[in-house]
C-alpha cells in the first residue's frame, strides 16, 4: 500500500506538472496576444482604456478612425468603463504588469501610479518630436508634470463651478454675481427655500474639490505635497455647518440624493444648485426638465474664488512596447483639429489652441462652458493647481462617504472628522 | 503549489475512493496494470486537479501569506505579523461590517427557513395545481441571485416606487427603503427571503419521507394537527432542517452581489449595507490594501467554521436521525 502511494504520488506530480506547464504556456501565449504585439507586416496594436459612457465612446471611436487613417500602421483597441470600475480594473491590470498602453488619467491618480512606476515619462518622446506640448493653452502645460517628469498630457480642461437651476433662481429673484460671498450664497439658498419650497443646494459639504476652493480662499489648500492642508477643527466647522443646513432644509436631504442616484438631485428638482466640474454640466440638460446655467463660486473676501484649471489627461504605460506610437497617438488626440471637432467639450474644454479654435460649440450647455472658462480667466482668479499626493483618490472617496454618514446623522460630526483623518492618514501613507 | 499537490495525495480523504478500485483490480494484479489504470484515472482528473491547484488551492495559500503582510498589489509584500488582525478590531468600519452581516444573517436566515417550511407544509398536501405552485415558488431561487433582479429590487423599493406607495397608502411613511440607512438592509433581507424556493424543495422532499403510518397512529391516539407537527413532523424532518440551517447560514455570511447592486456599489448609505465581503472588496480592490483584505477573508472563514462547528455540536441535542433509534 505504501509503495503504491508513492507511485500515485509520482504519477500525479507528473500529470500536475504537465498540466501546469500546459496552462503556463497558454497563459504566456495569451499575455502576448493581449499585449501590444507587433505583427509581421509592421502593424502595431495599441490598447487604449478610458472611463466614460456611450456618448464618449462614439466620439472616441470616431477620433480613432481619423488616427488610423493617418497612421495606417497603428491599430488602436479601446476598452471603457465607468469611473469607479475603470480604476478598479486599471489597478488590477497595472498590478499584474499588463496595463493598457495609453489610458485616461486624472490629477487624483497621477502621483499614485507614478510612485508605483506604472506611468511612462513622456519627456523623451517630446524631445524626439513624437509629441508636442507647444500648443497647449496657458496654465495647462504643467498640469501633467510630477517631480519634473511628464506623466500626463491634458486633453480636456475644467474648472469647479456652481451649476444652478435658472428657472428656480429667477423665480426666487436671486442673481449670482462674480465675487459674491458665502453669506450671500447661503442667504440666497434660504430665499429659495422660503419662496420656492425646494432646497437650495444638493450637498456642498461632501465635495472635496469645493472644500479645497474654500481653503484656498483662506490661504490653504486641501492637500499639501504629502498630507492634508487643514486641521480637524477646520473640518469640524465645515461639516457642522453643513449638517445644520441640511437640518434647516436649505440643503437637500442626503437620503433623497442617495435615492435619486445615478441621476443628479439637481436634475431631479430636489435642489436648485450643485457644485461640480463645469464639463459635467452637459448631463443636467439631458437629465432634467429645467434650464441650467453656470454661476460663479462664492468667495470669502469678495474676490478670490480659489479656482484652478484641472483636467483629464492621457498617459502612457511605462511597460508599453511601443512608446513612440503611444506618444504619436496622444499627440494626435491632443493636437489634431479634426479630433477637436469630434470630441467637443466631452472631456472638458479642448486644451490645445488648434483644437480649441477648430471647435465652435453650437449648443447652449457647451457654449456656456466656453463662456464660463473665459469669464473665470478674465476675472483673474485662476491659481496653480492644488497638489495631489498619492492616495488622493482614496481620500476623496472617504471625504464623500464620511460626510454622507455625518449628514444623515449616523455619525457625530466630531467622530466623523476623527475617522476621516485616520483614513486619510492611512491612504496617504500607502 | 507543490505542497498543495503532495498534501492532496497524502491525505487519504482527497485520494480517489478505494472501494471501486479494489473491486476492479484484484490485489494480486501486476503492478504495471494498476499503474496504467491509475495514470488514466489521474489523466481524466487532471483538468479538475489543475483547476483546483491553480484557481483554488494556490490563491488560498497565497492569501494566507498575504494576510500577514502589508501588500498594496505593487510593492513586495512586507511581513507585519498579526498587524492586520489587530487592526481589524480597532477599525470602526470593520466592526460595522461585522454588525451589518450578523444582523443580515440572524434576521434573514430564520425568516427564509420559516417561510420555506411553511410553504412546504402547504404544498406537501395534494391539491389541484400543486405542480404549478411548486414551480412558481421555486422560480425566485433560480433568478434571485442575478444582478438584474437586484436592479429590479432597487427600483421596487425606491422612494415613490410601488412598495413605498403601498406603505404610504397604509399610513406608514418611511420614504422608500433604498438610500434609507434605517431600512435598506431589510430590502436585502426581503430579497433573500424571497428566494426561499431552494430550502423549500428540500423541506418538501423531507416531508414526503415521513412515514404515513406515524400520522395514522397518532390520529388514532387523538393527536391534533399541532401536536402531530411538533411530535412527528418536526423530529422526522430535523436532519433536513439541520441541513437547510447549515447551508443557508453559510450562504448568508457570504452575501455580496445584492448589497453591491442595491446600494449602487457603495454599500451605503452611511455604511448601512456594508456587509463583510463588501468591505473586503473595498479594502482589497479600491484601497489596494490586499494584505488587510486577505486577513479579512481568513477571518470570515474562521467565523463561518466556528458557526458550523457550533451547529454540528448542537445537532446532538435536536437533530433526530431515524436510524439511531432503531
Amino acid at each position: 500500500m505504501h509503495e503504491n502511494r508513492n507511485v500515485e504520488r509520482r504519477t500525479v506530480l507528473k500529470v500536475a506538472g504537465a498540466t501546469l506547464a500546459t496552462v503556463g504556456l497558454g497563459a504566456t501565449a495569451t499575455a502576448c496576444g493581449g499585449g501590444s504585439g507587433a505583427s509581421g507586416d509592421g502593424t502595431v496594436e495599441l490598447r487604449f482604456s478610458w472611463w466614460g459612457a456611450d456618448e464618449r465612446a462614439k466620439r472616441v471611436n470616431e477620433s480613432i478612425a481619423l488616427f488610423e487613417k493617418k497612421f495606417p500602421k497603428i491599430k488602436v483597441k479601446t476598452d471603457f468603463q465607468d469611473y469607479q470600475s475603470f480604476w478598479e480594473k486599471f489597478q488590477t491590470q497595472a498590478a499584474g504588469g499588463n496595463p493598457p498602453d495609453v489610458f485616461q488619467n486624472s490629477l487624483t491618480f497621477l502621483r499614485k501610479y507614478d510612485k508605483r512606476g506604472v506611468v511612462l515619462d513622456l519627456k523623451s518622446q517630446v524631445d524626439a518630436g513624437n509629441l508636442s506640448l507647444d500648443n497647449l493653452r496657458s496654465g495647462l502645460d504643467k498640469l501633467g508634470e510630477v517631480d519634473g517628469k511628464l506623466v500626463g498630457v491634458p486633453v480636456g480642461s475644467n474648472v469647479m463651478s456652481l451649476v444652478i437651476d435658472e428657472k428656480v433662481f429667477q423665480a426666487a429673484g436671486v442673481t449670482p454675481k462674480q465675487g459674491w460671498t458665502w453669506d450671500e450664497y447661503f442667504d440666497a439658498l434660504q430665499k429659495i427655500r422660503d419662496t420656492q419650497k425646494v432646497a437650495g443646494d444638493t450637498g456642498y459639504f461632501g465635495i472635496m474639490y469645493l472644500y479645497d476652493l474654500y481653503l484656498r480662499q483662506n490661504g490653504k489648500a486641501f492637500f499639501t505635497d504629502d498630507g492634508l492642508g487643514f486641521t480637524e477643527a477646520e473640518l469640524t466647522e465645515w461639516w457642522q455647518d453643513g449638517y445644520n443646513r441640511v437640518k434647516a432644509g436649505i440643503v437637500t436631504d442626503p437620503k433623497i440624493v442617495e435615492q435619486t442616484k445615478p441621476k443628479s438631485a439637481l436634475a431631479a428638482a430636489h435642489g436648485a444648485s450643485e457644485f461640480t466640474w463645469d464639463n459635467f454640466t452637459v448631463r443636467y440638460a439631458t437629465e432634467g426638465d429645467s434650464t441650467y446655467g453656470l454661476a460663479p463660486i462664492p468667495t470669502t473676501d469678495g474676490k478670490q474664488t480659489g479656482q484652478w484649471l484641472g483636467g483629464l489627461m492621457l498617459s502612457a504605460s511605462a511597460r508599453t512596447e511601443h512608446p513612440e506610437e503611444a506618444a504619436q497617438f496622444i499627440d494626435f488626440m491632443v493636437n489634431d483639429p479634426e479630433v477637436g471637432k469630434v470630441m467637443g467639450y466631452d472631456r472638458g474644454t479642448l486644451t490645445s489652441t488648434p483644437q480649441f479654435e477648430a471647435y465652435q460649440p453650437t449648443d447652449a450647455p457647451n457654449k456656456a462652458i466656453a463662456q464660463y472658462e473665459e469669464d473665470v480667466a478674465a476675472a483673474g482668479v485662476l491659481g496653480e493647481p492644488t497638489p495631489h499626493p498619492a492616495g488622493a483618490d482614496t481620500v476623496e472617496a472617504a471625504f464623500l462617504r464620511i460626510s454622507g454618514d455625518m449628514s444623515q446623522g449616523k455619525t457625530k460630526v466630531s467622530d466623523a472628522v476623527k475617522q476621516f483623518f485616520s483614513e486619510a492618514e492611512t491612504a496617504l501613507a500607502g | 503549489m507543490g505542497t498543495a499537490v503532495s498534501t492532496l495525495v497524502k491525505n487519504p480523504k482527497h485520494a480517489p475512493p478505494d472501494t471501486p478500485e479494489k473491486g476492479l483490480t484484484a490485489p494480486t494484479a501486476p503492478r504495471g496494470a494498476r499503474r496504467r489504470e491509475n495514470f488514466a484515472g489521474y489523466l481524466f482528473m487532471s483538468p479538475w486537479i489543475a483547476g483546483f491547484v491553480l484557481l483554488t488551492a494556490g490563491p488560498m495559500i497565497a492569501s494566507l501569506y498575504f494576510a500577514f503582510t502589508d501588500y498594496n498589489l505593487f510593492d513586495t509584500p512586507k511581513w507585519v505579523g498579526l498587524d492586520n488582525f489587530t487592526r481589524m478590531f480597532e477599525d470602526p468600519r470593520w466592526q460595522k461590517s461585522v454588525e451589518v452581516t450578523a444582523k443580515y444573517v440572524v434576521i434573514g436566515t430564520p425568516l427564509k427557513l420559516l417561510l420555506a417550511l411553511g410553504v412546504a407544509l402547504l404544498l406537501a398536501q395534494s391539491r389541484r395545481g400543486q405542480g404549478f405552485y411548486r414551480a412558481a415558488f421555486y422560480a425566485p431561487s433560480l433568478i434571485g441571485a442575478s444582478v438584474s433582479v437586484a436592479f429590479v429590487w432597487r427600483a421596487l423599493f425606491s422612494d415613490g416606487a410601488i412598495v413605498d406607495r403601498t406603505q404610504s397608502y397604509l399610513g406608514w411613511e418611511v420614504g422608500g427603503w433604498v438610500g434609507n440607512p434605517d431600512w435598506i438592509l431589510y430590502c436585502l433581507v426581503a430579497l433573500t427571503v424571497w428566494q426561499f424556493g431552494a430550502p423549500m424543495v428540500i423541506f418538501l422532499a423531507g416531508l414526503k419521507q415521513v412515514p404515513r403510518e406515524l400520522y395514522e397512529a397518532a390520529e388514532v391516539d387523538g393527536a391534533g394537527p399541532l401536536r402531530r407537527f411538533w411530535s412527528i413532523t418536526l423530529p422526522m424532518i430535523s436532519p433536513v432542517l439541520f441541513f437547510n440551517v447549515l447551508l443557508e447560514t453559510i450562504h448568508s455570511f457570504q452575501i455580496f452581489g445584492s448589497a453591491y447592486v442595491v446600494s449602487n456599489t457603495f454599500c451605503g448609505p452611511a455604511d448601512s449595507t456594508l456587509v463583510y465581503t463588501c468591505y473586503l472588496y473595498q479594502k482589497g480592490f479600491k484601497e489596494a490594501q490586499m494584505g488587510f483584505a486577505s486577513a479579512m477573508a481568513w477571518m470570515l472563514l474562521l467565523a463561518v467554521a466556528l458557526v458550523t462547528a457550533v451547529l454540528f455540536w448542537s445537532q446532538k441535542k435536536w437533530v433526530h436521525y431515524e436510524e439511531a433509534t432503531r
